[in-house]
């Protein structure tokens, strides 16, 4: 079933990632849409992608978990999450008529496997995206982008674990291009560019670090563009932009940049996803363009 | 997240505390729930909106009461900005049937709740004892307006600075003789009220907390809690702001 859609239906918003046809090309960033929240963004996302989950639950990081950035906010939750089972148990909620994909993280290559195995068997699973910026415990807590190397290994472990869905990978900005290569190398079907950037916040009032995390919003908008234009002339598979979008002028630049789908984070934290979809729709019918005609114009 | 801009009917000042009225006509606040708010001409920088409690809602006039402490709130209070509103949102206080009275326990700009329950409680008919903690430091015309919205209240006069005890107690005494106590205070005075109440009443606690999302997504508005025996952690958006005080694993 294909939700319809409040936006101008003379404008062609589908696009196409890894063979499943998006309504739009807007789809969430992970941990940024909950079940509760869905209701809002009926017929801006053309898939649903859920928080990341991991393979046992996580109680997440002790609070305070966020901070204020110049045009940003910077986060450290700690992938709170209820684990993989308890997950699957309630991942009917996610229905919406739309694609639903999965974001996995996990301490170990072989963890991501097994959870890959374990989606492998769901239909409700359209995809499944590695979200690699987590530490690998086997390297000494080193996230798993930090070689080319450790991002082969993984994916190459997730695609034989994931033969029948589109498997996609989250980068980070540190390393982009190389990681690119390897993950395409290693089997992976679309990139998804970037995930946050490490951050600090310090507060000088009590002189201590007040949150190490990852920032994420508008500051970061004009280097994950880059990461999607650099790496999108390198590499064959689909890149999904993520960083900053808060406009559908935003939405535009990432496809022109390189990006097939447009994934918001923080940007729906402050502006409603449809009202980025219209103004996407806008842009579109203004110049005459289908979503599917912007990727890799420039 | 949906942001409605409202129509602003005034601004006053009370010291550093600002009060906003503004028009609101979707589903009324219930009392401890909260709305995220930011001033239109805020753009993008500061990024996040600023959640606060619904101070008080009457025919279609909600208000908010806040402190100047950064960027948002100051855009928030300037004169000429307008104001965009999402719907209240998160659980407030929750109310039982009793024949005793109920004692509501509030400081500094932590008071705001309050007024919203203090009318809900007298629409409803439930006797209920209001106690404030006002700092010797606080401006003239902040004490008058906290004497002159909470008319029966007892005031309590602190010293601004965090204490070994916590006076708004001793001025509370025998708790047990209250159904309920609900509290919006800073978390010093919450804790003291939630150590008080252990076994003697009920205590309901509005906790403040950064907030991005405030629907649940980011898991960002973290409070520590028990759960089947285990400490873990809240959202404070969906699952609080109010939270009963055993509850919390502080």
């Amino acid at each position: 079933m294909v939700a319809s859609r409040a936006t101008d239906t003379t404008v062609n918003l589908e696009v196409d990632l890894c063979g499943i046809e998006l309504t739009t090309p807007l789809i969430p960033a992970a941990g940024t849409l909950a079940k509760e929240a869905l209701g809002e963004t009926v017929d801006a996302y053309g898939a649903v992608l859920p928080k990341t989950v991991t393979y046992f639950p996580r109680v997440g990081n002790p609070p305070p978990r966020l901070a204020e950035a110049p045009s940003g906010m910077v986060n450290s939750i700690g992938l709170q999450n209820p684990g993989l089972e308890r997950f699957l148990k309630g991942l009917d909620d996610y229905n919406m008529g739309i694609p639903i994909f999965v974001s996995i993280a996990a301490d170990t290559i072989d963890e991501f496997a097994e959870m890959c195995e374990r989606l492998a068997e769901d239909k409700r699973v359209a995809a499944v995206e590695l979200n690699l910026s987590c530490p690998n415990v086997e390297h000494g807590g080193l996230s798993f982008c930090s070689s080319p190397r450790t991002v082969t290994e993984v994916v190459a472990a997730c695609r034989v674990a994931l033969p029948n869905k589109p498997l996609f990978a989250k980068l980070p900005n540190e390393g982009v291009l190389a990681n690119s290569v390897s993950a395409e190398e290693a089997g992976v079907d679309a990139l998804t560019l970037i995930n946050t950037i490490p951050a600090l916040v310090v507060d000088p009032r009590e002189r201590r670090v007040f949150l190490h995390g990852g920032l994420s919003g508008p500051a970061i908008k004009p280097i994950a563009l880059r990461a999607v234009y650099e790496v999108s002339r390198v590499v064959e598979v689909p890149v999904t932009g993520c960083g900053g979008v808060t406009s559908g002028t935003d939405l535009a630049e990432f496809m022109l940049a390189g990006a097939k789908a447009v994934q918001v984070g923080a940007g729906s934290f402050v502006r409603e996803p449809k009202k980025i979809l219209e103004e996407f729709a806008f842009y579109l019918k203004e110049n005459g363009l289908r979503a599917k005609d912007l990727t890799g114009f420039l | 997240m949906k942001l409605y801009e409202a129509e602003v009917f005034g601004r006053e000042r009370f010291g550093e505390h600002i009060l906003i009225r503004y028009r609101w006509e979707g589903e009324p606040p219930k009392p401890g729930q909260f709305v995220m708010a930011r001033a239109t001409i805020q753009d993008l920088n500061p990024f996040l909106s600023r959640p606060l409690f619904a101070h008080d809602y009457d025919k279609g006039v909600a208000s908010l009461l806040f402190k100047v402490r950064g960027a948002g709130t100051a855009l928030l209070a300037q004169e000429s900005a307008g104001i965009l509103v999402t719907a209240p949102g998160g659980r407030g206080y929750t109310f039982e049937e009793s024949d005793r009275p109920v004692a509501l326990v509030g400081g500094g700009v932590w008071v705001s709740p309050l007024k919203l329950l203090s009318r809900r409680l007298t629409l409803s008919g439930v006797a209920h004892d209001v106690y404030l903690e006002v700092p010797a430091t606080a401006p003239k015309a902040y004490a008058a307006w906290i004497s002159e919205n909470y008319p029966h209240a007892i005031l309590v006069e602190t010293n601004g600075s965090q204490q070994a005890s916590c006076p708004i107690l001793d001025c509370l005494g025998d708790l047990a003789r209250y159904s309920a106590v609900y509290a919006s205070g800073p978390t010093e005075m919450l804790d003291a009220v939630r150590i008080a109440s252990a076994g003697k009443v009920s205590a309901q606690l509005a906790l403040r907390e950064r907030m991005a999302c405030a629907n649940g997504s980011c898991f960002g508005c973290a409070i520590p809690v028990w759960r089947f025996g285990a400490r873990t952690y809240a959202r404070a958006c969906t699952e609080g702001p109010v939270f009963p005080a055993e509850t919390l694993a502080w």
